[in-house]
C-alpha cells in the first residue's frame, strides 16, 4: 500500500529502462523493466500487465464474473473448477492459514462487507456466520468447495501473486532487470540494490528510507489510506480472523520474503499478532519491519523481526536497515 | 531456542522526523508515447478537442454519476490506413492527495481497449485543489518531465486507490456517448 523504491539505478550500458503504470487490482500498478531495445521492453511490460490483468479478472471480489465470485455464489452447493492461478493462490492461502493457526484467513470477507470495505453482491447466498478457512476444501482436479456457508476474499494475497507472475513475465521476455509495484506490494530483480521507502504511519505524506533491497519481494500494509470511519472510530480493512474485529492501530508493517505472495499474506499475520508472527515469519524465511510513530522524537520507531532471529537467517536477506 | 517475542521490545532504530521527502511525482509517458502504446499501428492522431455545453454536462453527470469539473474533452481521433481506428482521450483526476493524468483508448464503437497513466503527482492536503498549484503543471503535456523531487521518482502510485481513475473512465465513457458518438 505504501512502499516505494527510489529511481531505478539499473542503468546498464546498452540497455533501455522504461516505466509504465496502469490502474489494476484496485490500485496503480507500476512496472519498470530494463532490456536491450525499447520495443522489447515495451512488449515485456505489456506481457507483465496482461498477467496482472488475468489475476484481476480471476480473483477480484468486486467483479461478479470472477472465479472468486463464482465460488462465493455456488461453492456451497457444488464444486467449482478453477484456473491454475486461482488454485495456486487458494493453496498458498490454506497453507499460510495452517502455519499461522488461522492468523491469515480468507474467510473474513463478510466482516469486510459489513464494515463497508467490500461491496454487497445480492446474488451471493446468505452466510451462516460460522466457519473459517478450514471450510474451503481444495479437491483434486483443481476444484473448490465450501463446506460451510462462508464467503472468501483473496485480495490479501492475490495482489502479491499478481506481482510475482508479472515478474516472471518480465524475466521470460529476457529483461535484465525489473520491478513491479502494486500499491506497496513490490518485487524486483536485477543487479542493483534500491532503497525501499515507506510512509510514516502518523503522517503518510512523509516518506522514510527503510532499507536497501536488491532481490526479492516486499509488501507493506498500513491503515492510513484505506481506513474509514465506522461507528465513531477509524478502522482499517485489516481484520483479526479470530475476533473478526478491525485493526485500529496506526503502524505500518513491511514484510520481506522470497515471493510477493508470501510477503503480502504475512503482513496480515503480523498485523493480527506481531508477537506470534516472528515464529511464523521464520518458517518462510521472511522478515518483518514494523514502523510506529515515536512520540518522543516525532520520528518513527522501527522494529525488526530479524533481530530476534538466528544470525545465519538474518544474513540470508543481505539487507541492512539504513540509518539516517 | 530463540525468544521470538523480543523483537517488539526494543526498536532496531529510530528514524528522526527530519528525513522525509515532501511530495513526489512521476511522469510515465508523454502524450505521444501514450498514443503510440495505445494505438501502435495508427499513423496519425487528429486533435478533436470538444467543449461540452451545460446540457451535455448534465447528461454526462446523470449517466455516469460523476461530477464534470472540466467542460473540455481532450480528444484525438486515431487514424490507421486512412480510416478511424478509435479515440484517444486525455483526462486528469484529482483526489485529496493526488493528481493523476491518464489516457483512455476507445475502439471506434466506443469500448475501452486500454488505459495508461501518464503521470502521477502527490501532494499535501488541499494544495491539489488550489488552481495556482495546479497551474505549475500546465505545459507538462508537451513532454517536459516534472521535477518535484529528485530523490524519489519511483513511486508506489499505489498508496491511494485508483477509485478516481475508475470514476474518470466512467465519466469519459458517458462523454463519448453524449458528445462524441
Amino acid at each position: 500500500m505504501n512502499a516505494m523504491t527510489d529511481a531505478p539505478p539499473m542503468r546498464l550500458p546498452g540497455t533501455v529502462t522504461q516505466v509504465r503504470a496502469r490502474p489494476l487490482l484496485g490500485t496503480l500498478v507500476e512496472i519498470t523493466a530494463t532490456g536491450a531495445t525499447s520495443n522489447q521492453v515495451q512488449s515485456a511490460i505489456d506481457h507483465a500487465f496482461s498477467a496482472v490483468a488475468d489475476v484481476h479478472a480471476l480473483m477480484s471480489y468486486h467483479d461478479a464474473a470472477s472465479e472468486i465470485s463464482r465460488i462465493n455464489r455456488l461453492g456451497f452447493a457444488q464444486t467449482v473448477p478453477v484456473h491454475e492461478h486461482t488454485w495456486r493462490v487458494l493453496s498458498a492461502a490454506r497453507e499460510i492459514a495452517e502455519t499461522s493457526g488461522g492468523l491469515f484467513d480468507i474467510s473474513v470477507a463478510p466482516t469486510l462487507t459489513r464494515l463497508g470495505f467490500l461491496p454487497r453482491h445480492r446474488d451471493f447466498p446468505r452466510i451462516s456466520g460460522q466457519g473459517d478457512w478450514r471450510h474451503v476444501t481444495l479437491l483434486s482436479g483443481r476444484r473448490v468447495q465450501l463446506t460451510r456457508r462462508i464467503r472468501i476474499d483473496v485480495s490479501g494475497i492475490a495482489k502479491g501473486y499478481a506481482v510475482d507472475i508479472a515478474i516472471h513475465a518480465l524475466q521470460a521476455c529476457g529483461m535484465v532487470a525489473g520491478c513491479v509495484n502494486a500499491g506497496g506490494d513490490l518485487r524486483l530483480f536485477g543487479d542493483a540494490a534500491q532503497t525501499l521507502h515507506v510512509r510514516a504511519p502518523h503522517a503518510p505524506t512523509r516518506i522514510l528510507p527503510l532499507m536497501a533491497l536488491s532481490e526479492g519481494a516486499a509488501a507493506t500494509s498500513a491503515a492510513y489510506f484505506s481506513q474509514r470511519r465506522h461507528a465513531g472510530q477509524m478502522i482499517a480493512p485489516l481484520i483479526h480472523p479470530h475476533t473478526r474485529t478491525p485493526c485500529t492501530t496506526q503502524r505500518s508493517i513491511t514484510v520481506l520474503a522470497q515471493t510477493c505472495m508470501h510477503a503480502d499474506a504475512l503482513t496480515k499475520v503480523v498485523h493480527a499478532d506481531a508477537a506470534q508472527a516472528a515464529k511464523i515469519l521464520a518458517r518462510y524465511n521472511a522478515r518483518a519491519l514494523m514502523v510506529e510513530h515515536d512520540p518522543v522524537t516525532n520520528g518513527c520507531r522501527v522494529f525488526d523481526s530479524g533481530t530476534a532471529a538466528p544470525i545465519k537467517w538474518r544474513a540470508h536477506w543481505g539487507v541492512e536497515t539504513r540509518h539516517a | 531456542m530463540h525468544n521470538f517475542d523480543h523483537w517488539l521490545r526494543i526498536p532496531a532504530l529510530v528514524l528522526p522526523a527530519v528525513i522525509s521527502a515532501p511530495a513526489f511525482a512521476t511522469q510515465y509517458l508523454n502524450v505521444e508515447q501514450a498514443q503510440k502504446i495505445l494505438f501502435p499501428n495508427a499513423e496519425q492522431f487528429l486533435a478533436a478537442p470538444l467543449t461540452l455545453s451545460a446540457e451535455q454536462i448534465r447528461a454526462i453527470e446523470t449517466r455516469s454519476g460523476v461530477r464534470v469539473r472540466n467542460s473540455t474533452v481532450n480528444a484525438w481521433r486515431a487514424q490507421q490506413a486512412g480510416k478511424p481506428a478509435g479515440w484517444f482521450l486525455l483526462d486528469e483526476v484529482y483526489g485529496k492527495h493526488e493528481l493523476i493524468t491518464y489516457a483512455v483508448a476507445l475502439t471506434p464503437d466506443g469500448t475501452v481497449h486500454g488505459i495508461e497513466i501518464l503521470d502521477y503527482r502527490e501532494t499535501h492536503g488541499n494544495a491539489i485543489r488550489n488552481p495556482k498549484w495546479r497551474a505549475q503543471f500546465v505545459g507538462k503535456k508537451t513532454g517536459a518531465p516534472l521535477q518535484l523531487d529528485d530523490d524519489i521518482k519511483n513511486i508506489s502510485g499505489a498508496t491511494l486507490s485508483c477509485k478516481h481513475v475508475t470514476e474518470g473512465v466512467r465519466r469519459l465513457l458517458a462523454s463519448y456517448a453524449v458528445a462524441l458518438k
